[in-house]
């Protein structure tokens, strides 16, 4: 079967899909952002700056502390926890409630960015992002 | 023969104190921080706290949190 992800990247329309899917799938969920490739932020449950700033600096403390790029990560604190998941380039970055079930939401997260990964997309993403601006 | 009254009474009060101190255990336990990260090839890293690069991980982690508090 071709990738068709290799010709057209996902939407942001196709982000905020997954976005809107992950928070409907999660109770636990507070936020979260999906970032492309190039670790600007596709679309988030809030404003996407804010979002973009944090969630890379976690990607990039993660990575700091595996000494290489981190497939996943999972930091829990008094005040919540939060997860990244990466797949094919992009990368998924949720914060969530304290004890939300770490299994469960690393599996949604999973499956959001691989449907993601595989939308048909009308076109890349920088583009749709360009059009909206 | 029946336990005496007083001696149903105290163990019932040591049974909660038990209970309470187990409870509070669990609680510290699970309260603590904690950092676990996934590398390509099934390796997984437990991250602590007390190390520089723990630190900034845990430092980002506060700032996602905070920007979902919004």
């Amino acid at each position: 079967m071709p990738d068709r992800n290799a010709e057209n990247g996902p939407t942001v329309a196709d982000a905020e899909v997954a976005v809107a899917r992950l928070t409907a799938m999660s109770s636990d969920l507070r936020g979260c952002v999906i970032l492309a490739a190039d670790g600007s932020a596709l679309a988030a449950s809030g404003e996407l700056e804010p979002w973009e700033r944090a969630a890379r600096e976690v990607l990039a403390a993660a990575d700091a502390a595996a000494g290489e790029p981190a497939s996943h990560a999972h930091v829990g604190t008094e005040d919540g926890e939060v997860f990244a998941v990466r797949h094919r380039g992009f990368a998924l970055i949720a914060a969530s409630d304290r004890f939300a079930l770490a299994s469960l939401m690393l599996s949604d997260m999973r499956a959001v960015l691989r449907e993601l990964a595989r939308a048909p997309g009308a076109a890349p993403a920088r583009d749709a992002r360009a059009k909206a601006a | 023969m029946p336990p005496k009254p007083h001696r149903a009474i105290l163990d019932r009060v040591s049974g909660y104190a038990d209970e309470a101190s187990a409870y509070l255990r669990r609680r510290r336990l699970t309260r603590r921080p904690f950092a676990r990260i996934g590398a390509p090839g099934g390796r997984a890293i437990a991250c602590d706290a007390e190390t520089e690069l723990g630190r900034e991980l845990f430092l980002a982690a506060s700032r996602v949190l905070d920007v979902a508090r919004g």
